[in-house]
C-alpha cells in the first residue's frame, strides 16, 4: 500500500487544511454549460421571469395580480423587444441594450404628469431587476463544505459563493500567489497552495493542504486524515485596541481593511479606521450584475451602513484584460484587452450604472470612490463627467444622491511617476500588486515576481510618488501593505494610512507599534 | 406591418399580390379613467391573441401605434372621451377589430372583475 505522497507547492495562503478532495475537473466531463450569449440569453431570462411572475400570480390578491399582469405584459411588449434589438446594433451587448431600453421607459414614466403613470415606474424597475437576476443565472455548482478544492484554477465567484466556515482548502495545479483567488484566500484565512503541477486524485480522497510549508499531501490507500478544526481565526484579533493607533514615537497611523465580499464587512473591527478598499468586481459575478443598479446599490449601502461613521472607499469595477467577467466577452471593447478605467470609459454604460449606484449609496455613509488602473489625468476628468451627468439625471428624477470624492488607485508606473499632474484626483492609494507587475514586466503567473525581487524597485517608486502627491491624502492598499517586512520602508516613504486584508491587520498593527514613524525600530523592541 | 403571413382576400383589393385583409374602425372610450394599466393590459392581451397587425391612432392623429404594445397604448394617455381609430391588417383582421371594439364598448370588462378576455 502506498504511503502518503507529499507534493511540493507554493504557499498562496497560510494555514493547514485537510478534507476530502473535490475535483473541479472530472475526467471526461464536458465543459460546464455556458449560458448562450446574445439575444437568446435575454429571451430565456425573460421567459424565466414571466414564469416566476405567473407562479406569483397564482393565489395573489386581485391588486397584486393586476401589477403582475402589467409586468408580464411589459415583458411581452414587442416595442421593447424592437428597441432592444435596435440598441444592440450600435451597442452590441444585449444586457445593456435591454437595461437602456427599460431605463428610458422608466424615465418617461417618472416624468409623467399623472401620478398613476409615475407609480408604474417602480413596476418596470422591478422587472428590470428580475430579468437581470435571471440573466445572472444560477451560480456555478458549489462543492461540499470542508472539501479541499483541487483543480487547475478557481473562479473568484466560486470562492465567494462557498462556505469556508467548515474548513477546507485549495490546491491548484497552476495558479499564482498573486492571483485573485489567492488574494481572497489570504483575506479569509483559507489555506491554499498553487503550482502543485497536475496530480491525480479521486473525488473524496483525503487531501491535506499545507499553506505554511507549501505542500499538498495525498493520503493514498486507506489512511484517513481526521478532519481538521474549521478555519483558524486570526490570532490576536481579539486584543483590546484603543481607536488610535500610533507609531512608537507617537505619530498617528490609520489602519483600514480591504474587503472583497460585502459580507466581510460584518467582521469590521471597531478599532479599524474603515474600509480602505472594497473591490466591487468581486460582488459582480456577471455583466447582468454590472447592469443591475439596484443590486449594486443594496451592496454598497449595506457596507456603508455597517461602517457607520468610518470612511469606506469603493473601487469601481476593475475588469477586463486578465480579470474576466461572465458575459463580458460579448462586449466588443474587450477584444482590445482594455482593463480598469479604460474599459469603463470605453463601455460607459457599465460605468454609468455603477456611478448611479455609488451616487445613491453615498448618502448612507462616508463614501469615497476609487478608480482602477488610471494612467493619465484625463481619465479621471472623463469619469468625473460621467458622475456629474448621472448626478444631474438622478436629481431630475428626485432620487437622493451625493457626489463622493473621486480618487485613484496608483498601480500603473506612468501614473506613479507623474502623480503631481493628477490635480483632479481627490486622493491616491497605492495598489502594489499591479504596480509590481508593471514595474517588473511580469504576469500574474510569474513566480519570480511573487518572490518579492521587484520590491526594492516598487518601494523606491512609491517613495518618489509620495513626494509628488504633495498634500493630497495618500494610502496603500496593495498586498505589500499587509507584509510587515515592507513596513519600515513604507513608513520611511511617508505613508501613514495602510489598508490590509482583515487577517493581516493584527500583524501590521503590532508591527506599527514597534516602529518609529521613520521606519526605524523603536528602542527596546 | 411586416409580421406574419397573409391569406384569403375577402374583398377585391387594389393591391395585386399579398392577399390581405385590411379593416378599420372608430370607437369612443367611455371608461372612467381611460386606458391606465389594467385596461391597457386587457387591450394588448386581446390584440396579441390575433395574428394580424393591430394599430391604434388617437383623436384624429395620424401616428399609428402598435396595439400589441402596452407601453405604446399606456403612453398614448387615452382618456375618457378619446376617439380611437383601430386598424388591423392580416389574418383574422375583421375578427380582431370586432373584438377590440367590443372590448372598449364593454368598458374593458372591468365589471367582470379580472376576467380574462383573451
Amino acid at each position: 500500500m502506498a504511503g502518503p505522497l507529499r507534493l511540493k507547492a507554493k504557499s498562496a495562503s497560510p494555514g493547514i487544511a485537510s478534507g476530502p478532495a473535490f475535483l473541479a475537473e472530472r475526467p471526461g466531463a464536458p465543459a460546464a454549460p455556458r449560458t448562450a450569449g446574445g439575444y437568446a440569453a435575454l429571451e430565456k431570462a425573460i421567459d424565466v421571469s414571466i414564469g416566476e411572475l405567473e407562479r406569483l400570480a397564482e393565489g395573489a390578491d386581485a391588486e397584486s395580480r393586476d401589477i403582475i399582469d402589467f409586468q408580464i405584459e411589459v415583458l411581452r411588449d414587442p416595442t421593447i423587444a424592437e428597441a432592444t434589438g435596435a440598441r444592440m446594433e450600435t451597442d452590441a451587448n444585449v444586457v445593456f441594450a435591454w437595461v437602456a431600453t427599460l431605463d428610458a421607459y422608466i424615465g418617461e414614466l417618472e416624468a409623467a404628469d399623472e401620478e398613476p403613470m409615475q407609480a408604474r415606474a417602480v413596476d418596470i424597475l422591478d422587472i428590470k431587476n428580475r430579468v437581470l437576476g435571471a440573466l445572472a443565472g444560477t451560480p456555478i455548482a458549489d462543492f461540499p463544505p470542508g472539501s479541499v478544492f483541487v483543480g487547475k484554477d478557481m473562479e473568484p465567484s466560486r470562492f465567494l459563493a462557498h462556505d469556508w466556515s467548515k474548513g477546507g482548502g485549495i490546491a491548484l495545479f497552476a495558479g499564482s500567489t498573486a492571483g485573485h483567488v489567492a488574494l481572497l484566500a489570504r483575506a479569509k484565512s483559507v489555506p491554499m497552495v498553487v503550482g502543485t503541477g497536475r496530480f491525480s486524485a479521486m473525488d473524496g480522497d483525503p487531501v491535506s493542504v499545507d499553506g505554511n510549508a507549501g505542500a499538498v499531501v495525498l493520503e493514498a490507500g486507506s489512511m484517513l486524515i481526521p478532519p481538521l478544526a474549521p478555519a483558524q481565526v486570526p490570532a490576536g484579533d481579539t486584543q483590546t485596541n484603543d481607536d488610535e493607533l500610533h507609531t512608537a514615537d507617537g505619530v498617528p497611523i490609520l489602519l483600514s481593511i480591504n474587503i472583497n465580499d460585502p459580507a466581510e464587512i460584518d467582521a469590521l473591527d471597531p478599532a479599524t479606521a474603515g474600509v480602505g478598499l472594497m473591490r466591487s468586481e468581486f460582488s459582480t459575478a456577471s455583466v447582468a450584475d454590472a447592469a443591475n443598479e439596484e443590486r449594486q446599490l443594496a451592496i454598497y449601502r449595506r457596507v456603508l451602513e455597517q461602517a457607520g461613521e468610518r470612511p469606506v472607499t469603493i473601487r469601481m469595477l476593475d475588469i477586463g484584460g486578465d480579470k474576466p467577467l461572465d458575459g463580458l466577452e460579448d462586449l466588443p471593447a474587450l477584444s482590445s484587452g482594455l482593463r480598469g478605467i479604460r474599459l469603463l470609459l470605453a463601455q460607459p454604460e457599465i460605468a454609468r450604472v455603477q456611478a448611479r449606484a455609488l451616487l445613491r449609496a453615498a448618502v448612507f455613509g462616508r463614501l469615497s470612490v476609487m478608480l482602477p488602473m488610471v494612467s493619465f489625468p484625463d481619465e479621471i476628468d472623463r469619469m468625473r463627467d460621467i458622475f456629474r451627468e448621472e448626478a444631474e439625471k438622478l436629481g431630475r428624477r428626485s432620487l437622493l444622491h451625493r457626489m463622493p470624492p473621486i480618487g485613484m488607485m496608483v498601480e500603473v508606473p506612468a501614473a506613479a511617476l507623474m502623480l503631481d499632474t493628477f490635480g483632479s484626483a481627490a486622493f491616491f492609494s497605492f495598489g502594489t500588486n499591479d504596480l509590481t507587475r508593471y514595474v517588473s514586466a511580469s504576469s500574474r503567473e510569474d513566480i519570480d515576481a511573487d518572490d518579492g525581487k521587484a520590491a526594492p524597485a516598487v518601494l523606491r517608486l512609491i517613495a518618489e510618488a509620495v513626494k509628488l502627491a504633495a498634500d493630497k491624502p495618500v494610502s496603500i492598499c496593495g498586498d505589500m501593505a499587509g507584509n510587515p517586512s515592507y513596513l519600515p520602508a513604507l513608513l520611511a516613504a511617508g505613508l501613514r494610512h495602510f489598508s490590509v486584508a482583515p487577517a493581516r491587520r493584527p500583524a501590521i498593527r503590532s508591527a506599527i507599534i514597534g516602529l518609529n514613524a521613520d521606519g526605524t525600530r523603536a528602542a527596546g523592541e | 406591418m411586416t409580421s406574419g403571413l397573409r391569406i384569403e382576400k375577402q374583398e377585391p383589393e387594389p393591391l395585386p399580390e399579398p392577399f390581405r385583409v385590411n379593416c378599420q374602425t372608430e370607437v369612443e372610450v367611455k371608461h372612467g379613467v381611460g386606458l391606465h394599466a389594467r385596461p391597457s393590459v386587457t387591450f394588448t392581451r386581446l390584440a396579441k391573441s390575433f395574428p394580424c397587425s393591430i394599430e391604434v391612432a388617437v383623436n384624429g392623429s395620424d401616428v399609428w401605434l402598435n396595439g400589441k404594445s402596452i407601453i405604446k397604448i399606456m403612453g398614448a394617455r387615452i382618456r375618457k372621451g378619446s376617439i380611437l381609430r383601430i386598424r388591423a391588417d392580416g389574418i383574422l383582421a375583421e375578427e380582431a377589430i370586432r373584438a377590440l371594439k367590443g372590448l372598449i364598448e364593454r368598458n374593458f370588462d372591468e365589471e367582470k372583475k379580472h376576467g380574462r378576455t383573451a
